[in-house]
């Protein structure tokens, strides 16, 4: 997270569906859900239009399926959920992350010096 | 939270977002996946407008033309309908344009030339017309051919490559 908060929306696109995937695998979900429980994580940069067409994405990649559920508002909900092909996919997707946070952390945790060194010759 | 009434000025504000976003996909998405895509977002919509309220949640989307375009990468279809019907027409108008300037001159010319009784017609395709024009003797009446079964086949000829071009070059 940066100082003030903010997170980079370039690295937010980045996770957002190992996000979607993971509260997929905790519950059943529909599209206005998973924004509302992704901005009580903190994430509340993410705009609902990014989410809805990113669950479009990992059902047309099979990695959930949906199903119709009448709702009180009218319109019928579409609920995801992580699809068995989906579930392989989560376990390698978490590995990967945390393998990549594993590698920059280090990186990350050095002191930043006030003027960087000279090149090596 | 609180749950908001939606009076008939929200639901327009949605329903119009909604439409926004389909006028988009229009012709260039299958039909009954336009329908998903509208109810989805309806759905999602009225439950945030009933959180948010209506203008909030309409806002919260973003950019409506981002996200018809984030699925038209999902789910464009085999023909783009809108790019075809706009290809054609450009065609009909440009070959249209260039019939009509020709026929000017065509025109001009017999006026200039001291022309006798009858009238006088060219095709500006021998063989594969008519894109016909006639002039009287006296220059004074005229007339030219709108459309024609060449009209008709240069058009969909344009229609077919417009609406296929991007998903050929896409393959490339």
């Amino acid at each position: 997270m940066a100082e003030n908060g903010a997170h980079d929306s370039q690295l937010l696109k980045g996770v957002l569906s190992l996000a979607l995937m993971r509260l997929l695998a905790e519950r059943e979900s529909y599209g206005y859900e998973l924004v509302t429980q992704l901005h009580e994580l903190g994430l509340t940069e993410i705009q609902d239009g990014s989410v809805y067409p990113a669950l479009g994405r990992l059902e047309r990649d099979g990695q959930v399926t949906s199903r119709l559920v009448a709702s009180s508002s009218g319109a019928a909900r579409k609920y995801y959920r992580l699809s068995p092909a989906g579930y392989a996919a989560l376990t390698h997707i978490e590995l990967a992350w945390q393998s990549l946070v594993r590698a920059i952390e280090p990186i990350l945790s050095r002191p930043v010096p006030a003027k960087p060194k000279e090149a090596l010759r | 939270m609180n749950q908001v009434a939606l009076s008939t000025k929200d639901r327009l504000r949605i329903e119009l977002a909604v439409r926004t976003v389909d006028w988009e996909l229009d012709g260039r998405v299958p039909m009954a996946r336009r329908r998903q895509i509208r109810q989805e977002l309806r759905s999602n919509l009225l439950e945030a407008a009933t959180q948010v309220g209506a203008e909030k949640a309409v806002r919260q989307l973003g950019d409506l033309k981002a996200l018809a375009g984030s699925y038209l990468e999902l789910y464009r279809g085999r023909l783009d309908f809108r790019a075809g019907a706009i290809w054609a027409f450009i065609s009909y108008v440009a070959i249209q344009v260039l019939g009509f300037a020709l026929f000017f001159a065509f025109h001009a010319g017999i006026a200039a030339g001291g022309s006798h009784g009858g009238s006088y017609s060219f095709e500006l395709w021998p063989g594969f017309g008519p894109f016909a024009g006639e002039v009287s003797a006296s220059g004074n009446s005229f007339q030219v051919l709108l459309g024609s079964p060449a009209h008709l086949l240069l058009v969909m000829v344009a229609f077919s490559i417009g609406s296929s071009y991007r998903r050929v070059l896409a393959r490339h």
